[in-house]
């Protein structure tokens, strides 16, 4: 074949290009060929996956954290639905109108600032206002066709009962932040989850949180929904049974509050099992404030009140710590207990006189006496007959100087001293000076309220541990059982039982007729022992730590009032009531009146 | 001569069949994903009816053309050529806006677009051009008439302006030009000149984009810089031009003889490109440059240019083998993919159809192809073949020009799939181009 009216060279120089244009656009389409079998067949799933995953959306609806009850059948921690106003674009429209902004502000009659919802994917819908009141929430439905896009959603929250007298044993719920997130996105937290802060709350967070629902929808490539694929329902979190006695709890904190200084901690213990029944720290914050400004100014306040002294505040123990220097005189040097020894107010060391708080001196006292007068220069003896060896020995005996590991975030260890410490600290040899006031629970010696509550169990105990705790079980939303506090091994103190009665009758006597006389009840006995704690930053701690009934104990107990004064006189009542409160027993004036010293 | 009966008899038996056959296989796969696609805008009925209103026409159109010689359009070449500057400056002057291009005649109940039209137009007057003139292939006075004629439609394209109708008049160009003979350095020559006044500026485009996202990249963010800096460009330029030289002074002094004027060409060349470059830089707006380049790496703006091929490759990828079915793809049916059912139907017949179905198109549009070339090779003369390779070389570069865009291997640029795109005029030009390719097939035995 040949071009008509071209010659051959013409037509075969044609054939020679045609063939190279035709081999080029064969290369072309291989070239798609190869890439579509790369897309569709190498990375189809890949695709697929994407494609799946872009059309479906989560609307999150927050399920409500698990109740926390108490022991004595009362919630301690319950859930309310709150009324958020949320603001859902329509068509495109990616900012509010101001219209629409004003027409709201004018109805709540307070300042809105639209905040984006974190948990929606596409950031579209705008959070206008929290804790809307029911009233408001009709407002804004009644007005709905001309505020076009907003609607109202339920959100439940937490209500706490008992406010400040529970604030810390409860803890807190807010929002997490951004580095906690880091850390815990791992175990399943997302952006806006609620976590628990303190308390309670804090610890057992795994639990209470609940398994957030909502609808899983599909959407169109706006993000409007096309049709909704499933709902889940949000699944409420476990109930926590906790070891709480809403009476005491409120009994203490009230009582503390009235106190002369308002500030302190009580904790009451129970000697059985080491259930927590009431853990107080005053001043106390309410946690129902959490969300509004108001909270502000507990961050704010110099008297500290989102502090826990029960657990994290250190005090010296002053006299409260004669319990320990007795125990180990007894168990040391085996002393006769009616051995006298003359208490003239003061005690001469070296150059230095340590005095008695009882300026006139108590004359002569047996051990049961000193211990039952508080008397100092009895104890001053002891403490350097036994050496600081001996004591820093039986301090940690006691549990001093460590956790008590208690199931609530932040306790603190406490110090007991010794001389390699003070050598290395403070650059100075250990005197005989620093034994004497070590004896009486003075100079370096740092307890909390708890441990000292927890001293008091192990004595009533007779040495037997029973760890503190503040929950006893935790239920899931199906009754199944998920936690049952399990009591630890059984870890005892060796005391010979000559010391534990001896040490029982020296606290009994104390309360019978010594400096804790105030707590005195007609028909149950009580044991325990009141400390008046000096310290550089003013007026003295006012201790009290005691246990119930004395000869077949129940609970156990430790009061400080902070800067309180006298401990017989300011700390012993405070007891008293807790313990009129746990025993049922109507305030009897008559026995009152009386002065402890 | 012809009379009515032997006339349809010669149509049936001379016609090609297998080109006829691979394009109503390609216009049923068409109507097929057009009314798939229009589901999205609640549209179909819509879009599927005036699809097949415009391939009726346009069938109608395609035995006319089939049945008239072709050969008269190398007489007419003139009027031709003035009937396709008047088609394109009348509508400049009383065609109506769409999208920005003034483009159209707008006749109420249908629109046409007369840019359609003149690109085949465009090929019959080239294809007269250069039948007659074959002999002067080596001169240069050929180029300059031929760029005459191609500056003459490109002008008149631009001012509308239709950047992507553009696009095929450069390959068909080359291509026809390579076949009358004209020495591969001159083509060359003109696609460096091309390469360079599109490329520089994309290519800082795409440097300035990448920067944006990654900071840390030493390496980029130096030739970023770079490239930048106006005075280094010159730099590099010269450089390249002393390169150039000092090569042809080599390969002078090692005895093997090579024209200066290749060298100097060269240059030139080069120099004229960058120049170019300026003039390209400034006629293209921000938006339509990152376009152009963001294939090359859609995630540096995934919501804004880079959003239509990251969502035409989830498309076609999620199809997998088999696909997701008829008006079962996500990606179409909600929305995700942008312009489906026109310059994006592809993506939709990947992933309704899978990967069966749009290599079967694959296929189907080579055969096509294969079967234009080949009424190239069998035309009866010059002419017949410049036509028949210049139409086959506007479908292909259309072809590969727009699957590779949906595929993300090339810019996008706007330009459909013939044969397979939704829009009236297209197909109405297209198959009116099929026509003139079953006329030159029709008269391959006829001797006179």
């Amino acid at each position: 074949m040949v071009w008509q009216r071209e010659d051959r060279f013409a037509y075969e120089n044609f054939l020679e290009k045609h063939r190279i244009i035709l081999v080029f656009f064969i290369l072309l389409f291989v070239c798609l060929s190869a890439k579509l079998f790369y897309l569709q067949i190498i990375k189809g799933n890949k695709y697929k996956a994407i494609s799946e995953q872009q059309i479906l959306h989560n609307t999150n609806e927050r399920a409500p954290r698990g109740i926390i009850y108490s022991s004595d059948n009362d919630i301690l921690v319950d859930n309310e639905f709150a009324y958020i106003a949320l603001y859902y674009p329509p068509d495109g429209h990616k900012k509010i109108s101001e219209e629409i902004l004003k027409d709201i502000e004018h109805m709540l009659g307070r300042e809105i600032k639209p905040k984006t919802d974190k948990s929606n994917k596409y950031g579209e819908v705008l959070k206008l206002a929290d804790n809307l009141t029911k009233e408001e929430m009709f407002k804004i439905r009644e007005q709905s066709i001309r505020l076009k896009g907003v609607s109202v959603a339920r959100e439940p929250r937490r209500v706490y009962p008992l406010a400040e007298a529970s604030g810390h044993i409860t803890g807190y719920t807010s929002e997490i932040n951004l580095e906690e997130l880091e850390e815990l996105s791992e175990q399943g937290y997302n952006p806006g989850d609620y976590i628990g802060r303190c308390g309670i709350e804090q610890t057992y967070d795994t639990y209470l949180q609940g398994k957030n629902g909502g609808w899983q929808v599909e959407v169109n490539a706006r993000g409007y929904r096309v049709k909704a694929a499933k709902y889940i329902a949000p699944e409420i979190g476990a109930s926590i049974y906790s070891t709480i006695n809403t009476k005491l709890q409120r009994t203490a904190y009230d009582a503390l509050e009235n106190s002369d200084t308002g500030k302190g901690a009580a904790v009451v213990l129970n000697t059985r099992t080491g259930a927590v029944l009431a853990l107080v720290s005053c001043p106390g914050f309410d946690t129902n404030k959490i969300r509004y400004k108001e909270f502000d100014k507990y961050f704010k306040d110099k008297n500290l009140p989102l502090f826990n002294r029960a657990l994290q505040a250190l005090y010296p123990p002053g006299s409260i710590f004669k319990v320990i220097t007795f125990a180990a005189a007894v168990e040391v040097l085996d002393i006769n207990p009616l051995e006298k020894v003359l208490c003239t107010g003061k005690f001469e060391l070296g150059d230095r006189f340590y005095t008695c708080w009882y300026k006139h001196g108590h004359g002569m006292l047996d051990l049961i006496h000193a211990t039952a007068q508080s008397c100092n220069i009895y104890f001053y003896q002891l403490g350097l007959k036994l050496g600081v060896k001996n004591l820093e020995q039986y301090s940690k005996k006691f549990y001093l100087g460590r956790k008590t590991g208690i199931d609530l975030p932040n306790e603190k260890s406490g110090f007991v001293p010794n001389p390699e410490w003070k050598k290395s600290k403070q650059k100075m040899k250990w005197l005989q000076g620093d034994t004497v006031i070590f004896a009486i629970g003075q100079g370096g010696l740092w307890v909390t309220p708890l441990q000292m509550a927890y001293m008091m169990s192990l004595i009533a105990n007779k040495g037997v541990c029973n760890k503190p705790y503040s929950v006893e079980r935790i239920v899931d939303v199906n009754g199944e059982e998920l936690y049952r506090h399990k009591h630890e091994g059984e870890e005892k103190i060796e005391l010979s039982e000559r010391t534990w009665s001896l040490l029982h009758t020296a606290l009994l006597k104390t309360v019978d007729y010594g400096t804790g006389k105030r707590c005195k009840l007609k028909d149950i006995k009580v044991a325990g022992k009141t400390g008046t704690a000096q310290n550089p930053h003013g007026k003295d701690h006012a201790w009290f730590i005691s246990y119930a009934p004395a000869d077949n104990p129940e609970i156990a107990l430790a009061v400080i009032v902070e800067h309180g004064g006298g401990g017989g006189i300011n700390a012993v009542p405070i007891g008293r009531k807790i313990y009129e409160a746990y025993f049922n027993i109507n305030p009897d004036i008559e026995d009152n009146k009386e002065s402890a010293r | 001569m012809i009379q009515e009966k032997s006339f349809l008899k010669r149509l049936v038996s001379n016609m090609d069949w297998y080109l006829v056959s691979a394009v109503c296989v390609l216009m049923g796969i068409s109507f097929t994903f057009i009314y798939s696609a229009g589901a999205n805008y609640g549209m179909s009925f819509r879009y599927l009816s005036v699809q097949m209103l415009a391939s009726g026409i346009g069938l109608v159109g395609l035995l006319l053309l089939a049945s008239f010689n072709y050969q008269y359009y190398k007489h007419l070449d003139k009027l031709v050529y003035a009937v396709s500057i008047t088609l394109l400056i009348s509508v400049l002057i009383f065609g109506s806006v769409k999208k920005g291009t003034k483009g159209w005649f707008d006749f109420g109940f249908i629109s046409f677009q007369p840019v359609e039209i003149a690109k085949i137009m465009y090929i019959l007057v080239l294809s007269s051009f250069l039948d007659t003139k074959a002999k002067e292939s080596k001169r240069v006075s050929l180029l300059v008439i031929v760029f005459a004629i191609f500056l003459s439609h490109l002008f008149l394209i631009m001012m509308q302006p239709d950047f992507s109708s553009t696009l095929s008049y450069f390959p068909v160009t080359l291509v026809l030009l390579y076949i009358i003979g004209v020495e591969p350095f001159y083509l060359l020559c003109i696609a460096i000149v091309g390469a360079l006044s599109t490329g520089i500026p994309l290519l800082r485009t795409f440097f300035e984009m990448q920067l944006k996202i990654s900071q840390n990249e030493a390496f980029l963010t130096n030739l970023a810089m770079f490239f930048r800096n106006g005075y280094t460009t010159i730099y590099v330029i010269v450089a390249v031009l002393a390169l150039i030289m000092s090569c042809w002074w080599l390969l002078w002094k090692l005895k093997i003889k090579i024209s200066i004027i290749y060298p100097v060409v060269l240059c030139t060349v080069i120099v004229l490109g960058c120049t170019s470059s300026i003039f390209v830089e400034k006629s293209l707006k921000d938006y339509q440059r990152r376009r152009l380049v963001v294939f090359l790496n859609p995630k540096v703006d995934p919501r804004g240019s880079g959003y239509n091929i990251i969502q035409s490759r989830i498309a076609i990828g999620s199809g997998r083998f088999l696909g997701k079915g008829f008006r079962k793809g996500t990606q179409t049916q909600l929305g995700f993919l942008p312009e489906q059912h026109t310059d994006f139907i592809f993506s939709v017949i990947g992933e309704e159809g899978g990967w069966i179905l749009s290599q079967l198109t694959l296929l189907f549009y080579f055969l096509f192809i294969w079967r234009a070339l080949v009424i190239a090779k069998e035309a009866r003369d010059r002419y017949g073949s410049l036509v028949a390779t210049g139409i086959a070389t506007m479908f292909a570069f259309y072809a590969v020009i727009n699957i590779g865009m949906v595929t993300g291997m090339m810019p996008v640029t706007g330009m459909p799939l013939l044969l397979l795109s939704y829009g009236g005029s297209s197909i109405l030009s297209s198959l009116c181009a099929i026509g003139i390719l079953c006329s030159i097939n029709m008269r391959r035995h006829i001797y006179n």
